[in-house]
């Protein structure tokens, strides 16, 4: 196989004998972000950055030789490429299935110049020895490169559009020396950058399992997985090259190359392991017709494990040239400067498990599950939990009453269950245990002695997250199965919740069981299905969500508050978790007059942003802060809808959020001047002129979070969109194929959403520091066109 | 039927006996240990001559840490005073920046939370030390080791309290290792700080060396703690304990005024005869960075191109310029002026200074030697070494307290050792320059000594403690366009709000925030 692009050229051969089926699937689209952080271009910089000199009291900057106009987030995203193909053969008969996969995808990333190849193949067997016996196999390789890229996504919101990209020389420029130190041309990074790593990775798994079905109703099933995986990584730093610093004031313009500079090289190897097996006993049994019971006891454990080695070496003589040949350690003689280091890891888990099922004319419905399991990550003593789960269901619908005297409903079950399921990922492994950073050093003269640090606060008695909860909901269809209900109530408590916070004044970061959370809400879905004529069909179905979560306990850390991400997410009981807390903002003080009459700091001054008086006592304290919303999104839905005629199929998806916040972290960076983001080319200037934006002058008054800096999360996004036809059976089978089916499609083609970053969907990776946009990476929308064939 | 219940017995109880057996290995087989990295149980504890050396060089190491000793750091305790300004380009981070120019500084300040954590880690460092000490029995040391090492734990503790209460007044006291239940303290009077500081520097300079061997060059001694001590005397008006601490420093024949000024601030001046208390730091080319301090990038010289030396912060202003007597030499080593299309300025070592420097002066102490910048192949300047205390400054530390001390006695010795420091300035300098004061007024001599300290040790990140423990802050600040200065509330910091918050209201807000 070779392809270039997503071409693929196959040719295939029909089997000789029946039951062979050979299907190509294959996508090739283009990813595009249709949406930019709204900035200001060269005319509003100087305006606002002058503006911000002035209020300063400092001499105006000279822009005299600053004539560009960049963009730069439209400098390093781009319209990327994307496309998948997989072509599928496979062979079935009495004894045996066979299947034989390979794959190629490639995607451009959308920033430059990443890109990501990814080349398959699978094979997969299945052999039946006699009626009881069966074994079988699939074994998985995988072999992908990846192009990284240099582009920081912040640092093209964050640079001067003034600057142009490169002078008639093909020469980059810096950026003006007010952030020459912080913020770089981000072209250059990625230019210079381009083609300096190999980074590539290996994995292969497979697994082999046997079947065996003895007594009648008993099955016994063994499964052993193994997954490796292997990267290698070789990476280049380049020398620099010379740069245009532009001149300002009596500093002329000139080109700079920093002699200092020196070529490195570095490797990377990294190896990941994991074994797994499941055993299960099964007894499937129906008596009388009436009593179906299925009961399983089972026994699972997982391994797995991970080393890594690094290696770098600094040419101080030599300049190592651009030539992948030669980006080996060795290429630069062991003398020259060196770093190396190595690290692993490990992990095991062991489970054992009982299910039981039984039903009652397929009228009552019942089953349980317990399961016992053990955790390396947790000290001896709380390495294991219990957890299991009831359920209960009646399936109304199948009562003689019901059928005799409710014609429309076709089927009605109620059911309720209670669980009780354990989780161990919250946190790093093995954090019970104190452990010895080694990384700092005391100096003494020109000696280095190394030295060793607790870098956290052990806490010994991590144990299993639990979550334990009911549900209890209704599933019905009617009118011919045109209508379909579900609804759905839960209540979950999460005890013990594996999160980490900051303790007060050393801010160590500590990881434990943070008290009860509640989740409460309900899920309700409709759909309606139904045909009109002979060629028309369509779908329709919307779904809805809401949840509520509140904090019911912190669990023994109430000593103190729990913050996060500089006291912005705050953690207490009563509250919903990690909730957004600072200031109200009102509007702008527009005068000193409007000071005086207004509750303020004792810093306010004209132009700033103007606080809600919380507390009530006549002026702006820390006490005003006060609940601002939640990163959660309470809503959630969805609506989806088919439609097909005759050979054509089209397939609507979109789905949405709604009443959750986002902290709009990326604007209160001020590690150096920063270019600005349109919303403030409407600052204040004076009385009138603005309650909304604060004065251009970064004072520390407008920096203090408040609502000035949250915006509303909710979005409603199409998600999927296709158009699809199938040919005709008939007609294509004269050519030798059994089924094709071409279509085009688009992703998340349209967000509705007020979001002034590049995508509404901020991280949530903390449940108590979550809800900060610092730079969310966009989410493309994918236009392609796809084939499936079957031959 | 009856036969089928009967086989699934047998296999029942088969399958249990399997289960018993599996959970006995599964026991062994979720014994994975972290991989590569050690913990408190399987550290193998060194011995040798320094058995609590480990955990002491972390605290160390934190010295030269950002948080304790950087922006935060100099802003609190040079941009705060008149001398200097916060420097760079005014649009470079002015919203936490220029509140130490012109106050107030504000409790949500980002440079506050940072220098608290900084200062709280070093303390749990020394805690750490002091709990080894104490609790570790796997380490065998002799009784001189530990009372050794604790007192060099007892010292950096006393440090960080020291610089904490000026800084702030009421701080939470933490002198031992805490669990995560009983962290959040709450805050001592400055009175029980500063009995708690007096009493471990006091255990740090009886138990310290008065010197090391080459390989341990500025290490702690104890005329580094005499000298921490006589500041914290001083600063409390203890005078009779500061001049008697100073003296037992002057005493020790382990330092004189032998270094000239020129040479005290550059690389080859690092520990000299005039070193107390210094932050070692250094680099080598294969690690330029690694095992220094950032003070220097921070103050070093803001352009582009090859003079691109660091972010220029903490500059000299002109009341700095205008403090010195004529002809002065100290100045020139002071301020490192940009040229002019006029006038031509020279650094140190004789470079010629460009006039397309962002700011019109750096700080010249802060200034690195160009060969250094060659054979480290690298510009921040990290290598340097951070004088906290030289012994110029204990000679003035002595002089303020005799002469407060008062009787002629002492107020000639406090003259006398005014005078040695004025006579070492002036050398080089033309005749008539710094001329020895010969008054025998006590108020005459104590402004004197004022205005020695203040050119000696400008841009050396004390001033703004003396002008707030002379009682003179809002006078001097004033007449040097900081209106806003308002004491008491400006004399210390806001506890940051960070840290009020964390401690759910335990800790209070200082007066006037």
């Amino acid at each position: 196989m070779r392809g270039a692009n997503g071409v693929i050229a196959i040719t295939t051969k029909r089997a000789a004998r029946g039951k062979t089926t050979v299907t190509l699937q294959s996508t090739a689209g283009v990813q595009h972000v249709d949406k930019l952080i709204d900035v200001v271009d060269a005319e509003g910089f100087k305006k606002l950055y002058s503006a911000a000199l002035a209020n300063a009291g400092s001499a105006p900057f000279d822009f005299t030789n600053y004539n560009g106009n960049t963009n730069w987030q439209k400098e390093i995203l781009r319209d990327a490429a994307i496309t998948t193909n997989s072509l599928t053969i496979s062979n079935s008969n009495d004894k045996s299935t066979t299947l034989v996969n390979i794959g190629y995808n490639d995607q451009d990333g959308v920033v430059k110049y990443n890109n990501y190849k990814k080349y398959i193949a699978r094979l997969s067997e299945e052999i039946r020895i006699n009626d009881n016996i069966k074994v079988g196999g699939n074994l998985t390789g995988y072999h992908w490169r990846n192009e990284p890229t240099a582009a920081n996504l912040n640092t093209a919101i964050y640079a001067a559009p003034i600057v142009p990209v490169k002078n008639e020389n093909g020469l980059y420029y810096t950026m003006p020396s007010f952030q020459r130190a912080q913020v770089g041309n981000v072209v250059y990074a990625i230019d210079r950058n381009r083609n300096t790593a190999i980074d590539r990775g290996y994995r292969f798994n497979g697994s082999l399992f046997a079947e065996i079905k003895f007594l009648k109703d008993f099955t016994w099933r063994s499964t052993v997985y193994t997954d490796l995986g292997f990267n290698n990584n070789r990476n280049y730093t380049p020398l620099p090259y010379t740069v245009v610093n532009i001149g300002e004031g009596a500093t002329p313009t000139e080109t700079y190359f920093d002699n200092s500079a020196r070529t490195s090289v570095s490797q990377t190897a990294f190896e990941s392991r994991k074994y797994q097996q499941d055993h299960t006993l099964t007894y499937d049994k129906v008596i009388n017709d009436d009593h179906r019971l299925t009961a399983m006891v089972g026994f699972t454990t997982l391994y797995t494990s991970s080393t890594n080695l690094t290696g770098s070496r600094t040419d101080s003589v030599l300049k190592v040239p651009r030539d992948p040949d030669l980006w080996y350690l060795d290429i630069i003689s062991k003398d020259n400067i060196t770093s190396n280091g190595g690290t692993g890891a490990e992990e095991s888990n062991v489970g054992m498990f009982g299910r039981v099922s039984y039903a009652y004319k397929n009228k009552y419905l019942l089953n349980a599950t317990i399961r016992h399991d053990g955790s390396s990550r947790f000290a001896p003593e709380n390495r294991w939990g219990t957890f299991g789960s009831v359920g209960l269901g009646w399936v109304a619908s199948e009562e003689s009453f019901f059928k005799d005297n409710i014609k429309f409903i076709d089927f009605l079950k109620l059911r309720t269950a209670w669980g009780r399921l354990g989780n161990a990922n919250g946190v790093d492994a093995n954090l019970y245990q104190q452990t010895i950073s080694q990384s700092s050093a005391a100096v003494f003269g020109e000696n280095v002695f190394p030295s060793v640090t607790y870098t956290y606060i052990p806490d010994s008695a991590l144990h299993w997250e639990v979550v334990q909860g009911f549900d209890i909901g209704m599933d019905v269809r009617a009118l011919n199965s045109r209508l379909s209900v579900e609804v759905n109530y839960y209540n979950k408590t999460t005890d013990g919740i594996l999160t980490s916070f900051t303790l007060p004044n050393t801010q160590v970061t500590y990881f434990t069981n943070l008290g009860k959370l509640t989740n409460k809400g309900i899920e309700a879905s409709l759909g309606w299905s139904d045909k009109i004529g002979k060629d028309f069909s369509y779908s329709l179905s919307g779904s809805f969500s809401y949840n509520k979560n509140i904090v019911n306990s912190v669990g023994n850390n109430s000593a103190f508050q729990i913050t996060n991400n500089g006291s912005i997410n705050i953690t207490e009981t009563g509250k919903s978790v990690g909730y957004f807390y600072g200031y109200v903002q009102t509007g702008i003080y527009q005068s000193t007059a409007d000071l005086d009459k207004t509750p303020h700091m004792t810093t306010s001054l004209p132009g700033d942003i103007s606080y809600a008086d919380i507390d009530g006592n006549g002026e702006i304290t820390p006490a005003d802060r006060t609940y601002l919303g939640t990163p959660f999104p309470p809503y959630s839905y969805g609506l989806n809808l088919s439609v097909a005629y005759k050979s054509f199929d089209l397939n609507v998806y979109g789905q949405g959020v709604a009443g959750n916040k986002i902290y709009l972290q990326r604007r209160t960076a001020s590690f150096a001047p920063l270019s600005y983001e349109s919303n403030r080319l409407n600052a204040w200037t004076g009385p009138g002129s603005t309650n909304i934006e604060p004065i251009i002058n970064a004072r520390g008054n407008n920096l203090l979070f408040s609502t000035y800096y949250l915006e509303s999360g909710s979005y409603f996004r199409l998600r999927n969109v296709q158009l699809g036809y199938t040919f005709n059976r008939a007609m294509i089978s004269k050519i030798g194929i059994q089924a094709l089916r071409i279509y085009v499609s688009g992703q998340n083609i349209k967000t509705w959403s007020r979001v002034s970053g590049y995508t509404p969907e901020a991280q949530i990776s903390n449940i108590l520091a979550s809800g900060a946009d610092n730079g969310i990476y966009p989410i493309p929308a994918v236009y392609s066109v796809g084939l499936n064939v079957t031959f | 039927m009856k036969k089928i219940f009967k086989t699934e017995k047998v296999i029942l109880v088969a399958l249990s006996m399997m289960l018993m057996f599996s959970f006995t290995a599964c026991k062994k087989f979720l014994d994975t240990e972290r991989q590569g990295v050690y913990t408190v149980d399987n550290y193998p504890y060194p011995g040798g001559s320094g058995p609590y050396d480990v955990y002491l060089y972390s605290a160390y190491d934190d010295l030269r840490s950002y948080d304790v000793h950087c922006t935060a750091f100099f802003l609190a305790t040079s941009v705060r005073g008149d001398d200097a300004d916060k420097g760079s380009v005014s649009t470079d981070n002015p919203a936490n920046g220029d509140p130490f120019d012109f106050f107030p500084v504000q409790a949500s300040n980002s440079f506050l939370n940072g220098m608290w954590t900084g200062y709280y880690n070093l303390i749990t460092k020394c805690n750490r030390v002091i709990d080894q000490v104490r609790n570790n029995t796997t380490i065998v040391a002799t009784d001189l080791q530990k009372t050794q090492s604790m007192a060099e734990a007892r010292f950096l503790r006393g440090y960080a309290y020291f610089n904490l209460v000026r800084l702030w007044g009421r701080v939470p006291l933490i002198d031992t290792l805490l669990s995560v239940d009983q962290i959040n303290v709450p805050q001592s009077s400055p009175a029980q700080i500063y009995a708690f500081i007096e009493n471990d520097l006091r255990f740090a300079a009886t138990n310290l060396p008065p010197s090391w061997d080459k390989k341990f060059i500025g290490r702690l001694t104890s005329g580094a703690a005499n000298g921490l001590l006589a500041k914290v005397y001083l600063t409390q008006q203890k005078w009779a304990a500061a001049m008697n601490a100073a003296n037992l420093v002057m005493t020790s024949g382990q330092y004189d005024l032998s270094t000239s000024y020129d040479k005290i601030f550059g690389e080859s001046g690092e520990n000299s005869k005039e070193s107390v208390f210094e932050v070692q730091a250094t680099a080598s080319a294969q690690e330029p960075t690694k095992n220094g301090a950032e003070i220097t990038q921070w103050q070093g010289v803001r352009a582009s191109g090859d003079w691109n030396l660091g972010y220029g912060w903490n500059v000299p202003n002109t009341y700095l310029e205008n403090a010195y007597e004529a002809n002065d030499p100290r100045k020139a080593r002071t301020l490192l002026y940009r040229s002019t299309a006029t006038t031509t300025y020279k650094t140190v070592y004789g470079e010629i200074t460009p006039t397309t420097w962002t700011n019109p002066i750096y700080n010249h102490k802060a200034y690195t030697n160009p060969a250094y910048r060659a054979a480290y192949n690298n510009k921040a300047g990290r290598w340097m070494n951070i004088r906290l205390l030289r012994y110029a400054d204990v000679v003035l530390m002595y002089a303020e307290a005799a002469n407060e001390v008062g009787g002629t006695d002492n107020i000639t010795a406090a003259r006398n050792a005014l005078n040695s420091v004025r006579a070492r300035a002036r050398i080089g300098a033309v005749a008539g320059t710094l001329p020895d004061i010969t008054t025998t007024d006590q108020g005459a001599l104590r402004d004197a000594i004022r205005r020695e300290r203040h050119v000696e040790l400008a841009m050396e990140y004390d001033r703004f403690f003396d002008l707030v423990r002379w009682g003179i802050a809002t006078e001097v600040l004033h007449a040097a366009g900081r209106p806003n200065f308002t004491a008491p509330r400006d004399n210390l910091l806001p506890i940051p709000q960070t840290q009020i918050d964390l401690s759910k209201g335990v800790l209070t807000q200082n007066f006037g925030y």
